[in-house]
């Protein structure tokens, strides 16, 4: 499981930086509410992508039944948990709606700007040689 | 109990909400589990690689959710914002923004779903090509994802214009027409582009050498996949701006709702048939490089073809809305 682990590391890394310099930024700019809610959107991005790894084997090696049990469960809890930002985002002004909403997206943001990225550089490369 | 405006839209932000979340889980739900149960079989026929290939189905699970997780903003606003003190119009409005986001979640979850478990099965196939393999099957991923952020955008559009100054009638059926044209429309793209993706990473796994060509392909099919869910984002902004004028009349309202519904439903079918054509295409492609002109001009033409019904549809829709 150490690639598992380690996507998780890299992928949650960047996006945790991006919304802490971000955020940072937010702040010195005197926009608080949207460098809060962009922090704590991808917060809960995070959090929601390493239980989503985490819990993996947790689905594996069970009769079909109890398998299925365990994956509607670790949705229903993970989706609960992701409504929790939203929630906050919506009943309290200290954190902007728009950039929670941005922030729970972060981590399928790095994944896809890492891939993209590569395949950018990989076409140039190609493109070089001939 | 009392049974005022106020009553009646926080009815309609609950139910809206419901059709939101409960519509728009079905989707990903189902993308999700078959990518894992097509990680299951390239496990266990490549064992040595789970690592990678459980790292791949982690990625590819990620994207597809998003539908899911766009279907769950729209829910919590519908829950927890406070509409209370608006027109009766909000009711139509809160039930569209619910429909428009759940049913246009459905087929980029699913869609997303089919790259995701053929990039496992082709990297238990083909090894060497894993990290190709991932980069096709999310760039693929987030082609699908497009009609469920067109559903997003209409959804988000509905929640925060102002409708107070438009008239009770007709208006409530145009808006309601509206969640129908977007939210069924996406189906069928979402789907389409599903197929599409699926088979490009299968092809690419099958065939390394073929790998740009199959990618350049899959991009052009899942373009012309995604045109019925424009024609119901078109029929969407149609409805929403075009400002009617007020009339009593039950059939002029009908006639607004039922362009959204033919639209809507019209285009499920062909976004799914053009999804097939552009996934024939490209699997041969990928076994025969040297016809992919011929085999791009056959599926561009087939395609066309498959899109002619989401054109009556788009064409019924408009007489709808302007000749009647």
């Amino acid at each position: 499981m150490g690639t598992i682990r380690d996507t998780e590391k890299i992928y949650c890394s960047i996006a945790l930086g991006f919304a802490v310099i971000v955020g940072t930024l937010c702040f010195i700019l005197m926009l608080k509410p949207i460098g809060k809610g962009l922090i704590l959107g991808t917060l809960f991005s995070i959090i929601n992508f390493v239980l989503m790894a985490e819990t993996l084997p947790m689905r594996i090696g069970h009769t079909r039944k109890k398998g299925v049990g365990i994956s509607f469960l670790l949705i229903f809890l993970r989706y609960a948990l992701l409504a929790i930002p939203l929630a906050l985002s919506i009943k309290l002004n200290q954190f902007n709606m728009a950039a929670t909403v941005f922030g729970l997206f972060s981590v399928q943001l790095v994944i896809m700007t890492d891939h993209i990225s590569r395949y950018i550089k990989m076409r140039t490369q190609k493109n070089q040689l001939y | 109990m009392t049974l005022d405006i106020d009553t009646w839209i926080q009815v309609a932000a609950f139910v809206g909400g419901g059709l939101a979340m409960g519509f728009g889980a079905i989707g990903a739900a189902i993308g999700e589990g078959f990518t894992a149960s097509e990680a299951n079989l390239a496990i266990s026929r490549t064992p040595k690689i789970s690592g990678d290939i459980f790292k791949n189905m982690l990625v590819g699970q990620a994207i597809a959710e998003s539908a899911a997780i766009f279907a769950l903003v729209v829910a919590m606003i519908l829950l927890f914002t406070d509409f209370s003190g608006q027109s009766i119009l909000m009711v139509s409005v809160l039930l569209a923004a619910g429909l428009s986001m759940g049913f246009g979640a459905i087929g980029s979850g699913i869609g997303s779903g089919f790259p995701a478990g053929e990039a496992c099965v082709g990297m238990s196939r083909q090894p060497a090509m894993s990290g190709q393999l991932t980069t096709n099957m999310l760039i693929g991923s987030a082609v699908c994802q497009t009609p469920s952020i067109f559903a997003l955008v209409i959804s988000f559009i509905l929640l925060f214009s102002d409708f107070s100054g438009l008239p009770i009638a007709p208006t409530w059926a145009a808006i309601l027409g509206t969640g129908f044209a977007v939210g069924l429309a996406a189906i069928g793209s979402g789907l389409g582009g599903g197929l599409v993706a699926q088979t490009s990473c299968e092809g690419m796994a099958r065939q390394p050498t073929s790998a740009s060509t199959v990618t350049n392909i899959m991009l052009l099919a899942q373009a012309v996949t995604q045109t019925p869910a424009i024609y119901g984002i078109l029929i969407a902004f149609i409805l929403l701006f075009k400002g009617f004028t007020p009339t009593a009349s039950l059939p002029a309202a009908m006639a607004l709702l039922a362009a959204g519904l033919c639209m809507g439903f019209g285009a499920i079918g062909p976004g799914i048939g053009i999804g097939n054509t552009g996934r024939s295409a490209v699997r041969w492609i990928a076994r025969n490089k040297e016809s992919t002109a011929d085999l791009t001009r056959i599926m561009l033409v087939g395609q066309a073809v498959c899109e002619s019904t989401a054109i009556y549809s788009l064409v019924v829709a408009l007489v709808l809305i302007f000749v009647i």
